[in-house]
């Protein structure tokens, strides 16, 4: 029942915004918009396609053919590692971002008395350049950091206990970077929230816990939608923090295609894994977007 | 002299140096440019005479801090022919930018197997030796020939240098002087404190020269041998970085680092500190002047090449980038200065170079490398 009523009422909806009721704009004033998507991203992806099916030639020729060689390159225990790996640390940064976003977001929207300082607090990071934040991180997981030094000297850590350069420091800067782009858009579910709804099922006879899931939780989910692929998407790409705070000891999809343009000089196998990365970041978030859709409706 | 020398120990560690560094130099030589200007008159002297005037312009592509300041002046006096710089942080850099269509450089000075790659691609001029009598009598024949230009068709040596390994004399108490010394020290009592260039043909080629192999070897079982050996590495490895180790190895957060000479001969202005080119051999590198195509002004390249290769300027360049010179040693011995020559990071002994190859990986050889070296990092 309740699915079909909210089926409704969304057909109802968007008839009524598709209809001739509003104001109506000329189709030419999408068209700035239209050519910048065509110019910078499907010519870009267009050119990928047609890389990855070629052939590299000696040292830096590319040979326009169609060959599915890179891929059949690709298929190898080796690099499917390197994208697990990726798949798993994108998935951990937007878990370990939602965990530790939600809470400070949801405190900024319906507790917190100065917003607007603490909204500044998470956006002045964006003043400095990603890669500065990045090396500062350098300074504070040296092992000669005043904390580190201090839990040594106290006998907590080893003596040779260093942060830099591990697994722990890729995390920690994965967590810190990309933040801000999980808390902003919940920030922006949670401040449009009537929280007297919240009350209204508490005063029906709801616990806390259960307002929370039947009540605001549907209602911000398309924030933590939108917070989720901004983080998550960029982290599939992401190659600069495994190189200052991994010490390129590790090997993510992100560093494996730069190594192929930048290094190894093979464009073609290059365009294929990047291919390959779409591929199966389109596949994972359709799927998220479906469940996450249902959920809606039944919540609702 | 030790002050001296330390102001250019820091400078010619640019070489393969930072954006920031690059786009500084790129700005001093913008205000400085124009002093060049107006010195190009009649009856200026050079010390081989035969300098012939050519005037225009010079547009010289280079790395950063790659040449000495007074050399500028010095030949547009001798030429009449002004110089305009700009630098590139890489050979990639510098490929990119060539191959993305650039023209209008009359010289540049890539690494040797780019100097291959940019031949291949088309992006060269041919040099005319005949317009370059001071480099056919003074070069040292070691840097004719080389592998990467057979026929010296397109390139001809500005500078080389060698890829081995620094360790810090106060940390480390053993004096390493293999590449065996260095996988032992690294796996053994120094695990954690030993750095890599981020580079598979050093790295690997190192490690192929250790088991005895060439430095390209494109053989499968001996590049396997040579994986073998650096996956046991790779836990005991720090970090692996081509930019950072300088530093890592002053602060002391590293003892051992694979890396170039220059780098090595850095950290040993700033603490105590051995550069080693190993007993087993390993890599040597050259840059190489070419003309790149589209050049306007090849003459004045021509006469740049055969301006700097008049044993007393080139001594005027090592003395300021303290990297090798392709000048016979014999001529640029009476000319250079003594400390200099003494230096064995910048004129290693001859014994040592004999065992040195130059990075020359088939394009089979670079993709089983690139798949090595994408395992070994994923360890």
């Amino acid at each position: 029942m309740s699915v079909e009523a909210s089926r409704l009422s969304l057909r109802r909806r968007r008839t009524v915004t598709a209809g001739a009721g509003g104001p109506r704009y000329p189709g030419w004033l999408a068209l700035p918009a239209t050519a910048w998507y065509a110019f910078f991203f499907l010519g870009p992806l267009g050119i990928l396609a047609v890389f990855s099916v070629s052939r590299r030639e000696g040292y830096t020729d590319i040979v326009y053919s169609f060959t599915l060689e890179n891929f059949r390159y690709l298929w190898d225990p080796l690099y499917g590692d390197v994208f697990l790996r990726t798949f798993g640390l994108a998935l951990f940064g937007t878990a370990a971002t939602l965990l530790v976003g939600f809470p400070f977001a949801y405190y900024l929207a319906r507790y917190a008395r100065r917003k607007t300082l603490l909204l500044l607090l998470v956006i002045i990071p964006f003043w400095t350049s990603f890669l500065i934040r990045t090396y500062a991180w350098l300074i504070i997981l040296s092992p000669d950091f005043p904390i580190f030094r201090a839990l040594r000297d106290a006998g907590i850590t080893s003596e040779d206990f260093s942060l830099l350069y591990t697994r722990e420091a890729i995390y920690i800067g994965v967590v810190y970077n990309y933040l801000p782009l999980m808390v902003l858009p919940l920030y922006a579910a949670l401040e449009r929230m009537d929280w007297s709804l919240v009350e209204a099922a508490e005063d029906l006879g709801d616990t806390p816990f259960t307002a929370f899931r039947r009540v605001t939780l549907p209602l911000v989910l398309p924030g933590v939608v939108a917070g989720s692929l901004l983080v998550f998407i960029p982290l599939t790409g992401e190659y600069l923090i495994p190189v200052i705070l991994g010490g390129d000891l590790t090997v993510f999809a992100g560093n494996l295609i730069a190594q192929q343009f930048v290094t190894a000089r093979d464009w073609p196998f290059g365009a294929a894994i990047a291919m390959v990365v779409i591929g199966a970041m389109t596949i994972a978030i359709l799927i998220y977007a479906r469940l996450t859709a249902r959920e809606v409706q039944y919540g609702g | 002299m030790p002050e001296e020398s330390r102001t250019i120990w820091e400078r010619s560690y640019d070489r393969k140096g930072f954006i920031a560094i690059s786009a500084m130099t790129a700005f001093l030589a913008a205000c400085g440019g124009d002093d060049d200007g107006g010195a190009g008159g009649e009856g200026a002297k050079t010390t081989t005479g035969a300098m012939e005037k050519v005037g225009g312009t010079l547009h010289y592509y280079n790395w950063a801090d790659y040449v000495n300041p007074k050399t500028y002046p010095a030949f547009t006096k001798a030429t009449g022919v002004k110089v305009k710089k700009d630098f590139f942080v890489s050979n990639e850099d510098l490929q990119a930018k060539l191959q993305a269509g650039a023209t209008g450089y009359d010289l540049a000075a890539p690494t040797g197997y780019m100097v291959k790659i940019l031949n291949e691609a088309g992006k060269l001029e041919k040099i005319d030796w005949s317009k370059l009598p001071n480099a056919e009598k003074n070069i040292d024949p070691k840097f004719r020939k080389l592998p990467f230009d057979p026929n010296d068709e397109v390139s001809v040596a500005k500078d080389w240098g060698t890829t081995g390994y620094v360790y810090r004399t106060d940390l480390v108490k053993e004096r390493p002087t293999s590449w065996r010394d260095f996988f032992d020290l690294a796996k053994g009592k120094y695990s954690k404190k030993v750095t890599l260039l981020d580079g598979a043909p050093e790295v690997i080629g190192s490690t192929l020269v250790m088991l005895g192999h060439s430095y390209n070897s494109e053989d499968e079982g001996e590049l396997d041998q040579a994986k073998k050996e650096l996956l046991e590495l790779k836990p005991h490895i720090l970090a692996i970085t081509s930019t950072q180790y300088k530093q890592m190895v002053v602060a002391g957060r590293a003892s051992i680092a694979l890396g170039w000479n220059g780098d090595g001969a850095f950290v040993a202005s700033k603490k105590p500190a051995e550069y080693v080119v190993a007993e087993e051999g390993g890599e040597f590198w050259v840059d190489s002047y070419v003309i790149p195509k589209g050049s306007r002004n090849p003459d004045a390249a021509h006469a740049w090449i055969n301006f700097v290769y008049d044993p007393k300027n080139n001594a005027t360049e090592t003395e300021y980038t303290f990297y090798g010179s392709p000048v016979k040693r014999e001529l640029i011995k009476p000319v250079i200065d003594p400390e200099v020559f003494k230096n064995t990071d910048v004129f290693p002994p001859t014994s040592q170079l004999e065992k040195l190859e130059a990075n020359d990986i088939s394009p089979k050889g670079t993709r089983l490398r690139d798949r090595i070296w994408t395992e070994f990092k994923a360890a």
